[in-house]
């Protein structure tokens, strides 16, 4: 073999590799959330903040929140902006869903009325924010959705950790949104595969 | 006490009370008390009341299933019943207790409601009344209900204390109800139930779970025959003899005995058949049983056809209560008996006056809004010793009374309702016996009620009164209003 086909041949080598490399090597941020003063660190969401000059596509798929025995199922959910939540209720009572405002802006209060068990409605939320969910009927009912403003987010598992995958390398600000604590602000730094992150929040 | 003076005690006393709710009102909830249903199904008290004791469409969906969910109510329990028996037992039967369940814990809630009345200044020949009293009437009352299984129910409150316009000062309903019964027979849901015990009759408006302070007067009202011996006289009997009508039973107290019953297509209509002993909620007084039965039928006025066949009509801010008409009739008849043991009339023997109520009732529903009301007649015979004789009773004429009520309440928030009651009787022998300066006694309570929480209630009722009338020392007689102002604190837990 000559020397040039043998450079052909590791290049193309070379090439193969790196490019399986970067496909494993999907970053990720993981972390846990720790609490001062709350009760739980479940439900609390953690999101990657604006980045300047990035824009993202609202996604096509819909984030469905259930009514199931009187309870918003699951009870925080964190979605891009412009994502459409379809509301189910799968009770055999009635039910509606509303929310007074979304991060303490009244005019963004709205009410999607009533509808029976199995039939769903959707809303797109296009505002920043956290959204309180109600229910008129049962008041013990709440929910949140946390409309955040990038495809980078999670929400902590009843121990705290989080994972947001597929985030591409770079320097971020981390936020979280609770609805007991509040808001913390963390710059985090993803370079190799897995950025560690610990947070807290505090009441 | 000068007016200027009294008129500022009022004003001090009633800002301290704005104050108060104001107060109750800004403070931040962290958590609410919740009774027996609340507990079981982990639910706020709105989800049934409408105004607490006043229910819902739901609630009274709840009620008729047994103290159900109306639908898959299994999957709503978040305490688990305790089994008395696994359902496989139900094959060993009869070799076996047929299993039934309990409550997963006990199903206890209490009451407590205590009123500041403000009366107004009475001659003092009508005896001393304090222009004003702090939390009387006060009444505690403890509550036990729920169900045994699927298709046993059962209800029992007791007021603790002595207190309380609305309060019976000992066992109010205790009754084990069987929901459902028709069904062994064949027959469509809910259309026959069976209930038995204590407990108020199937009332077209009821008054153990009225929102009002104060009782309805027509259900208060009860036949005495006039006092006067001059105005019981017939026709060739001598003067001087007395009437001898007593009938104790209003209409608004529960009663011991049996009820058949059931509310097929879905409660719209409605029907029950009591026997009982007619003497209120206390022992029985003679042999004779009364018969009560009230029939109703609602006229659901939904536009949306869906939403008309469910528990609450769907709404474009939540469901609500259905828009809705319901008409009822009722009659209830009995044979009262006196003088079992010569006491009252001797040597004339026992004294049997039939006597019946008959009326009517409406009730109308429209979003924020209700209107209902009842119109009630009564009639009692009335007998006189006859002394020509000396043996048996003569017919005189008999003791009636018309009266009902009609109330307004409307929502103005989900936590402040207005309400407007008028209340009439027309009573010749209460008039006769000096109750009222004119036959009918009419009265106008409007009231607020401000839910402070789902379980705590302020409300406050005005109640303007009939003129009654007092002898004066002097002899003369002046007449004067009762009125006065109600208002006090309700809660559960």
């Amino acid at each position: 073999m000559n020397l040039r086909g043998m450079a052909v041949k590791v290049a193309v080598a070379a090439s193969i590799t790196l490019a399986i490399a970067g496909t494993s090597w999907a970053n990720e941020i993981k972390g846990k959330v720790s609490v001062q003063g709350i009760k739980s660190a479940e439900n609390i969401a953690v999101y990657v903040d604006v980045i300047p000059d990035k824009k993202f596509d609202a996604p096509k798929d819909h984030v469905v929140i259930d009514q199931r025995k009187m309870t918003f199922i699951p009870r925080v959910v964190a979605v891009q902006q412009g994502t459409t939540v379809d509301f189910l209720n799968s009770d055999a009572v009635g039910h509606n869903v509303y929310w007074p405002s979304i991060s303490g802006n009244k005019k963004l209060a709205h009410n999607l009325g009533t509808w029976p068990k199995g039939e769903k409605k959707p809303f797109q939320f296009n505002d920043l924010g956290s959204v309180p969910l109600l229910c008129n009927v049962h008041p013990e009912m709440s929910g949140y959705v946390v409309v955040v403003p990038t495809p980078y987010f999670a929400v902590t598992d009843k121990d705290g950790n989080f994972e947001i995958k597929d985030v591409p390398a770079g320097k971020y600000t981390l936020k979280t949104w609770s609805e007991d604590g509040k808001p913390t602000t963390q710059a985090v730094h993803v370079s190799g595969a897995t950025a560690t992150v610990e947070l807290t929040v505090k009441k | 006490m000068t007016d200027r003076v009294l008129n500022t005690s009022i004003a001090a006393i009633l800002t301290a009370v704005v104050v108060v709710v104001g107060l109750m009102l800004a403070s931040v909830p962290k958590t609410s008390a919740i009774p027996a249903f609340s507990r079981k199904y982990q639910t706020s008290c709105t989800t049934c009341h409408s105004d607490y004791p006043e229910l819902n469409d739901f609630g009274e969906a709840f009620k008729k299933n047994g103290f159900k969910f109306p639908k898959d109510d299994e999957s709503f329990v978040k305490e688990p019943p305790v089994l008395l028996g696994s359902k496989a037992q139900k094959e060993a039967f009869p070799g076996a207790v047929y299993p039934g369940e309990i409550p997963g814990s006990v199903p206890v809630a209490f009451r407590y409601s205590g009123n500041f009345t403000y009366n107004a200044k009475q001659p003092i020949a009508a005896g001393f009344l304090p222009r004003t009293d702090l939390f009387v009437p006060n009444t505690f009352t403890v509550i036990g209900a729920g169900s045994f299984g699927p298709t046993l129910s059962f209800w029992v409150d007791n007021d603790i204390s002595a207190d309380g316009a609305n309060a019976a000062a000992a066992l109010g309903d205790g009754y084990l109800k069987v929901n459902d019964l028709g069904h062994v027979l064949g027959l469509p849901k809910d259309t026959l139930n069976l209930r038995m015990g204590q407990f108020e009759l199937d009332l077209p408006i009821t008054q153990a779970r009225t929102i009002n302070l104060t009782p309805y007067d027509v259900y208060s009202q009860a036949s005495i025959a006039p006092v006067s011996n001059t105005a019981c006289v017939i026709a060739g009997s001598p003067g001087g003899t007395p009437c001898t009508t007593n009938n104790p039973l209003q209409f608004g107290i529960p009663q011991r005995g049996i009820e058949i019953g059931g509310y097929p297509n879905d409660g719209n209509f409605t029907w029950s058949l009591a026997f009982v002993n007619g003497s209120n909620n206390g022992d029985a007084l003679r042999n004779s049983k009364d018969v009560y039965m009230r029939v109703s039928q609602r006229f659901n006025l939904e536009r949306d056809p869906e939403s008309r066949n469910a528990v609450q009509a769907a709404g474009p801010t939540g469901p609500h209560d259905h828009t809705s008409l319901r008409f009822g009739a009722f009659y209830y008849y009995g044979r009262n008996a006196l003088n079992m043991d010569g006491s009252l009339f001797p040597g004339f023997g026992t004294v049997h006056e039939t006597f019946y109520r008959a009326g009517g009732d409406f009730r109308f529903k429209y979003r924020h809004f209700e209107l209902y009301g009842v119109g009630m007649y009564g009639h009692d015979q009335d007998l006189i010793p006859n002394t020509t004789t000396g043996l048996g009773y003569l017919r005189t004429s008999p003791v009636t009374f018309t009266g009902g009520f009609a109330q307004a309440e409307y929502w103005i928030h989900p936590w402040v309702i207005a309400l407007f009651r008028y209340d009439f009787v027309d009573s010749p022998t209460d008039f006769s016996n000096g109750i009222s300066r004119y036959n009918t006694r009419n009265r106008f309570s409007p009231g607020v009620q401000f839910l402070v929480r789902a379980n705590i209630k302020v409300a406050f009722e005005y109640q303007h009164r009939w003129e009654q009338p007092v002898t004066l020392g002097s002899g003369s007689t002046v007449f004067f209003r009762p009125n006065g102002v109600v208002s006090g604190i309700d809660y559960v837990f």
